[in-house]
């Protein structure tokens, strides 16, 4: 992905057949069929990917870092998601899966688990001091952050201004490398490894730093063949791992790729998780509208049960889920982070974002509320012309659409088969 | 109102119909910023037609909510068919409410409805007819349109 792409979502054209299903899916409403294929809609997509989901033909890509992009760099770093933990059965342990990335090319590889727990810590004293306002949202999810800035603008006050532990990882990472390894940061390529399209936005255009920390994404669906292979190979090396563990978990981190693991860490204030599109638009709206003000935070992640079901990852996401759980039981309540560590760069505003995630200019019909209020009370009268039969045939996904497409000029009334019909 | 541009929509809702909770609040709170209102005067908006929906659900047997909306500003008029509201004054009290425990243990009615719409609205006119239902109408000037 480079600089110009919005978004890390696109449709390839050539395998796009126009049928409907991307489009009923996409909770933006950010597809239309154009000629017969579908269209992303730029300013309306919160790169979701429930659009890639839903594809049956395997015409939605996404655009993550590729590996031999990584020849750029003369010091390439990994730091994988923990759902990587998750992907490659009961036998094989973190320790095994790290240093695979190493063989297969990675110089170095970090574990996250322990910065998640550092971000827990960093939470609740951000918590402690803020009393208000209630709930905070927090900001792992980069497609939450985005949805917050475009649907819930109002709510944008409410993201947990603490960066998510890819970034403060990466942060980290990116101020001592330099200095140890005499390399130059640019030279040093700092990439997470994630089954999250999403994450490849947040790093290209990041919502709450002037920029981001990290220099790509890769998915785990591309690197996962390589890391196979490299477990496969090396038998020796995965008995070393067992008996000679070099990196300590954090039980308290572990789990935070599941929905709820965030807030699990959370101990002194009363925390909520919400996973999936559907349901965090609900709770959002509820939050918009002044309820459950007596939470203290809302972690909410757009893909089903958490980071664990993203898009882009290659096992089946229960068993992943279950995998994790286990590593979770086994890790325990286990702190590897000095609690002087996590408060010292907290109060030193480490942690913190550079800037407020800012609101996006809605899309009102128009930017004059007079001209708006007629455009609406002509998109009431086409809509009640319209069969409301949610076809998806004029190319919009619902009728509703269709009808708010018509006043805003990006279709015409004869696009609906049935209106047609019966002019006929 | 009269005479300036006025977009108009009803909703109707029914009393006891916790699974709906919210949804006419949600689709004025849509409607409002997609007229091109300011995010704040959406957010009130929205705060206050939620609680009146709530009244309706949970005490009323069934209301009809019209919303008016005009580039100065957002009426929403409240009509509902149910018992009515004996003393206004005190139903106005923070904290004072007569919703049973079962609401209670669903999270609502904690006697901050009316308060709620009364601090987020800039004019609220209640009239209540014992036995027979309760009339509110809420209004909330849009930014830069203080009269």
């Amino acid at each position: 992905m480079t600089k110009k792409h919005l978004h890390a979502i696109h449709i390839t054209q050539d395998k796009c057949i126009g049928c409907v299903h991307c489009m009923a899916a996409c909770p933006s409403k950010a597809i239309r069929l154009r000629d017969g294929k579908a269209k992303i809609i730029d300013e309306l997509c919160i790169d979701c990917a429930e659009c890639l989901r839903s594809c049956p033909y395997d015409a939605i890509h996404t655009h993550t870092t590729s590996f031999d992009a990584l020849s750029a760099f003369d010091y390439k770093v990994a730091i994988p998601s923990t759902v990587l933990y998750g992907q490659f059965g009961t036998a094989v342990l973190p320790n095994e899966i790290l240093s695979a990335l190493r063989r297969i090319g990675f110089d170095e590889v970090y574990d996250l688990s322990s910065i998640c727990e550092l971000n827990c810590a960093a939470t609740e004293e951000y918590l402690n001091e803020h009393p208000r306002p209630r709930p905070f949202i927090t900001s792992t999810c980069p497609v939450v952050v985005r949805l917050i800035q475009r649907r819930y603008p109002a709510l944008c006050g409410q993201i947990l201004p603490i960066e998510p532990p890819r970034e403060i990882a990466a942060k980290i990472l990116r101020t001592i490398l330099p200095k140890s390894l005499g390399v130059p940061s640019d030279k040093i390529g700092i990439i997470h490894i994630t089954p999250c399209s999403a994450k490849m936005v947040s790093i290209n255009s990041p919502a709450t730093l002037a920029k981001s920390f990290l220099d790509g994404a890769i998915s785990v669906r591309d690197i996962y063949p390589q890391i196979l292979a490299a477990l496969r190979k090396n038998e020796e090396d995965a008995l070393m791992r067992h008996l000679f563990p070099e990196t300590l978990f954090s039980g308290i981190g572990m789990g935070w790729s599941l929905s709820g693991g965030e807030t699990r860490g959370i101990k002194n204030h009363r925390a909520v998780a919400v996973s999936g599109i559907q349901d965090t638009m609900r709770v959002l709206d509820q939050v918009e509208s002044g309820l459950l003000q007596d939470i203290d935070l809302l972690e909410c992640t757009v893909c089903p049960d958490g980071c664990v079901g993203g898009p882009l990852e290659v096992e089946n996401r229960f068993l992943a889920k279950s995998r994790i759980l286990e590593l979770v039981a086994v890790a325990g309540e286990h702190a590897v982070v000095d609690q002087r560590d996590a408060s010292r760069l907290y109060h030193k505003n480490f942690l913190s974002f550079d800037h407020p995630a800012p609101p996006v200019e809605s899309h009102p019909l128009d930017g004059d509320p007079a001209k708006a209020i007629r455009m609406a009370k002509r998109r009431e009268k086409i809509l009640a012309g319209l069969p409301k039969k949610d076809c998806g045939v004029c190319g919009a996904p619902d009728c509703r659409t269709l009808a708010d497409d018509i006043v805003r000029g990006h279709a015409r009334l004869d696009d609906c088969p049935f209106v047609t019909k019966e002019k006929r | 109102m009269a005479g300036s541009v006025v977009f108009r929509q009803e909703f109707a809702v029914k009393g006891g119909d916790f699974a709906k909770a919210g949804a006419v609040a949600c689709r004025i709170k849509e409607l409002l910023k997609e007229l091109g209102l300011d995010m704040q005067t959406v957010r009130r908006a929205a705060i206050a037609s939620y609680e009146a929906e709530m009244n309706i659900i949970m005490y009323a047997w069934e209301g009809l909510m019209k919303l008016a909306v005009s580039p100065r500003q957002v009426r929403i008029t409240v009509d509902d068919k149910g018992p009515g509201i004996p003393d206004i004054d005190l139903a106005m009290t923070e904290g004072y409410s007569t919703a049973t425990q079962e609401m209670r243990e669903l999270g609502f009615g904690a006697g901050m409805g009316l308060p709620n719409i009364k601090k987020n609205a800039d004019r609220l006119h209640i009239k209540s007819n014992v036995g027979r239902g309760t009339h509110l109408e809420i209004i909330i000037h849009a930014n830069g349109h203080q009269p």
